[in-house]
């Protein structure tokens, strides 16, 4: 069990010798004991960190979002910045590492292991309550959750309420850490596969039918983008205008920016963009969910990344945020690539 | 569906073997199907995904990518990218409905003239049962 | 005009409505969403409220508003675009969107009429359905001068009272509407009224989110342009657009001309959703950016409504849904902020 009084206390020691800017993690919300990703500056403001099933974010967005917020500082603080991190988190980490988007002594990583549970998905609680507000959600024994409702226990089974993408999850503690919280527990998935094999066994056509339903209904409110750790260009494809015109880009700079896509929510531009998503995440997609857990509609976009992350694993033998040292997915080949695709 | 559909090919030619390649299918008067409208670029790994897919929203029904065969790149290891790159994109286009048969990739070098002509041919016979290309093109 | 009609006539009901296109709330996946109906014999008894308002029926996230074409020879030639002529009429609208179709009455048609907009307003027909039970547990119409049972924004209110429905017809529209299924419906008796105000007085005492004296949040939220609350609220802000396009009132739009062909030049002029939340949302041409983060972006979301809106129009450009609360992916609560500024007072 993650004892959360030692990361509280590490974040409080952190904080008071001043070796770290700030704390990011999680603690309660304000509507039904759902956690919150905070910012935490002052060390008695530790006490307030928790650990339990609702910490479903990944905090190492936060970690791209202060370097940005760093970089437009006049006098920035030099001081690493300390995350908890999960496993996806840890691997999201190593993707930013590997890309030398950060350097490992910019962040202190308080790593906390989901052991044999992980974090709930929402629709799946509320489905199983009927509707009914949770007090508080918990680790229970044996990685079962617990639910209070209404001062009554509940205890769920990780299958019933465990978000998809830890039930799929191969890598349940973090693998780069500077504090290790917890236990690391192997888990072996049974098919973590299986929902992208089952769209595989479909036609042609129904595949298709599948998803024109599914990027009929974006409505392109770009929070998928905005959630996912590696989504940190300064400059998307998909913004007609760009955040990267500063005072000094001049007008032919402007007018030679590409406009790829409309910024209408018509299917094939929906498409387009889930598409350069996708593509813009293989190999770098660590599968932690958040871009599905986010989409307002409900839209399958794990389905497209599990895809090419299946794909880098059966083709090249690469699973992404493994090793930050190794070279990444698309920036190195091997001469025994597979080539019986091209003509 | 139009079977009578003239297909339109966008082909991204590397400049140093397949653009050239088309070139030589050109001074030795081989004829292939006019269907292909011909994007040379500096080398086949410079090829964006978004390319291939802007190409299907502008319209397009099949792409091709060319580029110099392995270990004959002028930049000595582009094409080799570009392989890793296209398998991913070849597994997802049809993964998402399309048919896999609108997206190739081909090695061609610059004496290639002929199998140039020959991808141009068998790529166009490919395309025409499969009519128009609306699934990801831009219809306003 | 009251009325009574059975649950069991409202699909007769509606079979006399070939005329218009129907729209009722249909489950997808997980959630409900207002989609067209060939018929309706009942209002879904677990459907608690639609995903996307029914801001989209009056301001769609595409509107075209003209093509424009360049025929060499006959120079450019723009041809108008206003939406299909097409009654519409919508079942289901819970008390909030209706209330937020109203409110962007005030802007798109009270001071500077919107041919788009009023044209979609004018052909849409408003069937509520009051809420009895509350559909979410982040409802709070109330504290925003809303309510379960709110008219505003409607031409019918069904209350569910049994086996029947009390109806209220509001307008000369659904005077229209009731018109052509009279047959179905009936007069209300006194136990029916009661049943009614005995439901509507329940449902007031459900909610277990309010803004404290959200009129006065104006006067506060007056003071605190520059207050650290902003700051530490939005650090978890992802900059996606959940809240606004989900807001049965945010009605932000970019407009964007989109060529079929460069030549000849061809293409459309459309207004799409757009919102203050993203960051290039203020960006202008030179550059800067007046609002270049995310407390200055979540500060205006919650100015704009409890603050310059009612100084504009004298009203709150909130109905209470709850959907931004409900749907953030990172909490961030518009009531808990509200009702925590009250102390910074001062």
């Amino acid at each position: 069990m993650v004892k959360i009084s030692d990361v509280r206390q590490e974040a409080k020691r952190l904080l008071e010798k001043g070796k770290v800017r700030g704390v990011v993690g999680y603690v309660p919300g304000t509507r039904g004991g759902w956690a919150i990703p905070y910012l935490i500056q002052e060390a008695e403001r530790a006490e307030q960190l928790v650990w339990d099933p609702t910490c479903v974010h990944n905090l190492a967005l936060f970690v791209v979002e202060e370097k940005k917020e760093q970089a437009k500082q006049k006098e920035p603080d030099k001081r690493p910045l300390a995350v908890m991190v999960k496993g996806c988190d840890s691997r999201a980490i190593n993707v930013l590492l590997q890309e030398k988007f950060i350097n490992r002594e910019e962040v202190v990583l308080l790593g906390v292991s989901c052991e044999n549970s992980g974090v709930v998905d929402r629709r799946k609680i509320t489905h199983l309550l009927h509707g009914q507000q949770a007090g508080e959600i918990r680790f229970g024994d044996n990685g079962n959750i617990v639910v209070v409702v209404n001062s009554e226990r509940r205890i769920f089974d990780p299958q019933e309420v465990l978000a998809d993408r830890c039930l799929e999850c191969q890598y349940n503690f973090p693998v780069v850490f500077d504090y290790f919280y917890g236990e690391k527990i192997k888990k072996t998935p049974p098919a973590p596969y299986a929902q992208v094999e089952k769209l595989e066994s479909f036609s042609l056509e129904k595949r298709r039918q599948f998803w024109e339903e599914e990027m009929a209904r974006c409505l392109r409110c770009y929070a998928c983008r905005s959630v996912c750790p590696m989504c940190y260009c300064a400059e998307c494809v998909v913004d007609p205008i760009s955040f990267a015109v500063e005072p000094t880009t001049t007008a032919e700079e402007k007018a030679k920016k590409i406009k790829w896509i409309e910024k209408s929510p018509l299917l094939s531009e929906n498409f387009v963009y889930h598409l350069v998503r996708a593509i813009h995440l293989a190999g770098r997609c660590v599968d932690c969910g958040e871009c599905e857990r986010v989409c307002p509609e409900g839209i399958s976009i794990r389905l497209l990344n599990k895809k090419l992350e299946r794909e880098a694993l059966r083709l090249f033998n690469y699973v992404a945020g493994t090793d930050s040292q190794a070279p990444s997915l698309l920036s190195t080949f091997q001469e025994t690539d597979p080539e019986d695709f091209i003509w | 569906m139009n079977k009578d559909h003239e297909p339109r090919i966008v082909a991204f030619l590397c400049k140093w073997c397949s653009s050239a390649g088309s070139d030589m299918a050109g001074v030795s008067r081989l004829e292939y199907p006019p269907n292909v409208i011909p994007i040379t670029v500096m080398c086949s790994g410079s090829v964006s995904p978004i390319y291939i897919l802007s190409a299907f929203n502008l319209g397009a029904d099949g792409v091709l990518v060319s580029g110099c065969h392995p270990g004959d790149c002028h930049y000595i290891k582009g094409n080799m990218y570009a392989r890793r790159r296209m398998a991913l994109l070849k597994e997802l286009l049809p993964y998402l409905g399309l048919e896999p048969e609108r997206f190739q990739m081909s090695w061609v070098s610059a004496a290639e003239g002929v199998k140039f002509t020959q991808i141009i041919k068998d790529f166009v016979a490919q395309l025409k049962p499969l009519g128009p290309q609306t699934y990801l093109r831009r219809s306003l | 005009m009251e009325k009574i009609l059975k649950k069991s006539d409202l699909g007769k009901w509606v079979g006399k409505l070939s005329a218009f296109d129907c729209y009722a709330p249909t489950k997808e996946n997980d959630h409900w969403e207002f989609n067209q109906v060939t018929y309706l014999d009942s209002l879904p008894e677990d459907y608690t409220q639609v995903n996307v308002p029914l801001k989209k029926v009056v301001l769609p996230n595409r509107e075209v508003l003209f093509n424009f074409e360049d025929n060499r020879n006959g120079g450019p030639h723009i041809q108008e675009v206003l939406p299909e002529e097409k009654e519409v009429v919508v079942f289901g609208v819970r008390g909030c969107d209706a209330r937020g179709v109203a409110l962007l009455s005030k802007i798109f048609s009270e001071s500077s009429p919107d041919i788009y907009f009023e044209r979609r307003k004018n052909q849409l027909y408003v069937v509520g359905l009051s809420c009895y039970p509350l559909p979410g547990d982040n409802c709070f119409c109330l504290s925003v001068g809303g309510g379960p049972f709110s008219t505003q924004g409607m031409d019918i209110l069904l209350s569910d009272i049994g086996r029947k429905y009390f109806v209220e017809v509001l307008t000369p529209k659904g005077e229209k509407l009731v018109e052509l299924g009279w047959e179905f419906f009936a007069e209300p008796n006194d136990q029916d009224r009661q049943d009614r105000l005995r439901r509507e007085k329940k449902a007031q005492e459900m909610f277990n989110l309010e803004i404290h004296e959200a009129e006065k949040k104006a006067g506060v939220l007056h003071h605190l342009f520059e207050d650290k609350i902003w700051k530490t609220e939005s650090f978890r802000c992802l900059k996606c657009g959940i809240c606004t396009y989900l807001c049965p009132t945010c009605h932000c739009f970019d407009i964007a001309d989109e060529l079929a062909s460069p030549v000849p030049l061809q293409g459309k002029r459309v207004r799409v959703w757009d919102t203050c939340q993203f960051p290039d949302f203020t960006m202008h041409s030179s550059g800067h950016n007046p609002r270049p983060d995310k407390s200055s972006r979540l500060r205006q979301r919650i100015m704009h409504k409890f603050l310059y809106f009612v100084e504009t129009y004298g009203e709150i450009m909130c109905t209470g849904c709850g959907r931004c609360v409900s749907k953030c992916p990172v909490g961030i609560d518009i009531v808990n902020i509200l009702n925590r500024v009250e102390s910074h007072e001062g």
